[in-house]
């Protein structure tokens, strides 16, 4: 299914799952400093 | 090096080019040549994206930034997911649906000629430059490493790039790119469990070693324009850069003009956006892990064979007194990290809190001690002595097993042509799209343009090697590269988004544009303490500006179109 603007429903579901990676990353990268750094 | 690794890395020279020039196969049209007929796969346009992002330059000096500063590098990319995103929504449709062949040739749809011309004559100029740096990055370091003539380096690696890039066109730059890709991220996934394995002490203590030193510190929350990496300069300055270099670089934007749709344009640079931050964590942490392996076996005092031979020749007094300083101090350092390392397997949190004390304490006079060498290293050799793009070389050289050695070398050899052969075959995309055809010879036939854009490629390929064969005495190599694109990156990006604006016109495109450069050339000389990163942000600013403020401004004769002063109603 496609928007108005042009943007599929798959497209929307791939933008989903790249803020998902990007939070999840970021998260790991905290934690590693956290646990590491004094 | 032994004879195998030379065998691995003459295998891959040659399975290159063969396989590149495999790919000129249906190139006899300039649309196969220059786009491929727009039919290539989301995952092989997205991963010829992330090799041509990726250079040389990432192996050796982000590698080596790693070991000397840490993760903290990794801050620089923030923004590129969201760059990703933008550009997935608002230029990805608007060039690919435009059916363009340059990105620029779409600013003359929208604007006129001239602005077309400039843009795309900025974009010849920058990385007409930087294709030349690119390629002198591996070429210094194995010159240096092998002892070699800068210019045998610099054709080992740039005579088949040209070659597979001329004669297979953006087909084989795809193809090969991909391979290019799974060689890289398998030689830093070998070297990591190489490092993990021969480090005496596990993962976690190593990982302890590394975060006292501050090795682990990703995320700094100051907002300070005069840092490059921090988190908001990663973000909202990186955003801006990324945007500039995916949206508007045509050596990114034929990237994505060969997808079969728009839909596999946005989702090939949407590889980046998933992948880009883990892989740049992944080099960084290469290097961090050769920091911690350093600790606990002898480490070169100065790690450019080249300056130390030359050293040692011409102050051998000086060079041995500081030598045996490094080795005592090292020595101190060792200890105090096994010992920090005990006591964390015994549990005894107090005397690893010492211990980690006394190595931070040896690692500062260690890094003095180095200091001055380097600084010797200045005054004998007459050039600059910042070693951090051999720190990884080295280690590569002299500490892994047979095979490996040769892996990590092809595998900087193909970080380096990816992005070289992205950069020629846009050279000479650009070069004849915008300039040869638009307004030397219009009307041609597809073999005459065959012809002369092979003979481009070429051409350019002869100017890179030049450029890297005299670029070898510029500074950071990493920061050099960064400073040639931002200078205008910014500014033909806020073309770009003035595009998008309704109402804008050509003059207020045109005049911004070189706006946007004066403010940016202002901002580098007037206050350079301002990071780079900020740059591409106040070009887009001001081209967007100005661009709005004159396109609002009446037309010439549109007076008497307009209604008398005080005539409203």
């Amino acid at each position: 299914m496609t928007s108005r603007t042009g943007r599929s429903a798959g497209f929307r579901r791939v933008l989903a799952r790249v803020v998902l990676v990007q939070v999840i990353t970021l998260l790991l990268l905290w934690i590693l400093q956290t646990r590491y750094t004094g | 090096m032994h004879p195998v690794n030379w065998i691995i890395v003459l295998a891959y020279l040659a399975y290159v080019v063969v396989d590149g020039v495999r790919r000129a196969k249906g190139t006899d049209r300039i649309e196969g040549y220059f786009l491929a007929s727009r039919s290539l796969p989301w995952w092989v346009v997205g991963l010829s994206v992330m090799a041509t992002q990726l250079s040389a330059v990432t192996l050796i000096g982000t590698t080596g930034q790693g070991a000397t500063d840490g993760l903290r590098f990794v801050q620089f990319y923030f923004g590129l997911p969201i760059a990703m995103v933008i550009l997935g929504v608002t230029l990805v449709p608007f060039l690919h649906g435009a059916k363009v062949y340059t990105a620029y040739e779409y600013l003359e749809r929208r604007f006129d000629a001239k602005t077309r011309s400039l843009t795309s004559f900025l974009f010849l100029l920058s990385r007409g430059m930087s294709a030349g740096t690119i390629l002198a990055a591996p070429g210094v370091v194995f010159s240096a490493v092998f002892g070699w003539d800068l210019m045998w380096s610099v054709l080992l690696i740039g005579v088949p790039t040209v070659l597979y890039t001329m004669i297979g066109g953006v087909q084989a730059v795809a193809w090969v790119d991909v391979k290019q890709m799974v060689l890289i991220v398998a030689a830093l996934l070998a070297i990591v469990v190489v490092l993990l394995v021969q480090m005496p002490v596990g993962p976690d203590d190593a990982l302890r070693i590394a975060g006292a030193t501050g090795r682990l510190q990703v995320f700094d929350f100051s907002f300070r324009i005069d840092e490059t990496y921090t988190f908001w300069s990663g973000l909202l300055g990186g955003t801006f850069l990324m945007l500039s270099y995916f949206g508007t670089d045509q050596s990114q934007v034929q990237r994505y003009l060969t997808a079969r749709s728009v839909d596999e344009a946005r989702t090939s640079l949407l590889m980046s956006a998933y992948w880009k931050i883990p892989l740049q964590a992944l080099v960084l942490l290469v290097g961090v892990l050769v920091f911690v392996y350093y600790i606990f076996q002898p480490s070169p005092l100065l790690f450019n064979p080249a300056h130390e031979s030359q050293v040692q020749s011409a102050e051998p007094a000086q060079y041995e007194v500081l030598e045996r300083r490094y080795q005592e101090t090292l020595g101190a350092r060792e200890a105090a990290a096994q010992a920090a390392s005990r006591s964390q397997d015994t549990g005894d949190m107090a005397g690893s809190a010492a211990a980690i004390e006394r190595f931070l304490q040896a690692d500062a006079e260690a890094q003095a001690v180095r200091t001055e060498a380097l600084d010797l290293a200045e005054r004998v050799t007459g050039e600059s002595s910042r070693d951090v793009n051999y720190v990884v070389p080295r280690f590569v050289l002299g500490e892994l097993p047979i095979g490996l050695t040769g892996i990590f070398i092809a595998a900087v050899m193909a970080a380096a042509m990816s992005s070289i052969a992205a950069e020629l075959n846009s050279l000479s995309t650009a070069s004849v799209i915008d300039f040869y055809r638009r307004w030397y010879r219009p009307e041609a036939s597809d073999a005459h343009y065959l012809f002369v854009s092979k003979l481009a490629t070429g051409v350019w390929g002869l100017f890179a090697c030049v450029v890297a064969i005299y670029a070898a005495t510029l500074g950071s190599l990493i920061e050099v590269v960064n400073r040639f694109g931002s200078f205008f990156y910014g500014s033909i990006l806020g073309v770009f988004l003035l595009a998008m604006v309704p109402r804008a016109r050509g003059v207020g495109a045109f005049v911004g544009l070189l706006a946007g450069m004066a403010a940016v050339a202002t901002v580098t000389f007037g206050a350079p303490s301002v990071s780079f990163l900020w740059h591409n942000v106040v070009g887009a600013v001001t081209v967007l500006a100005v661009g709005v403020l004159l396109s609002r401004a009446p037309r010439q004769g549109a007076a008497v179109e307009a209604p008398p002063a005080g005539g409203g109603e």
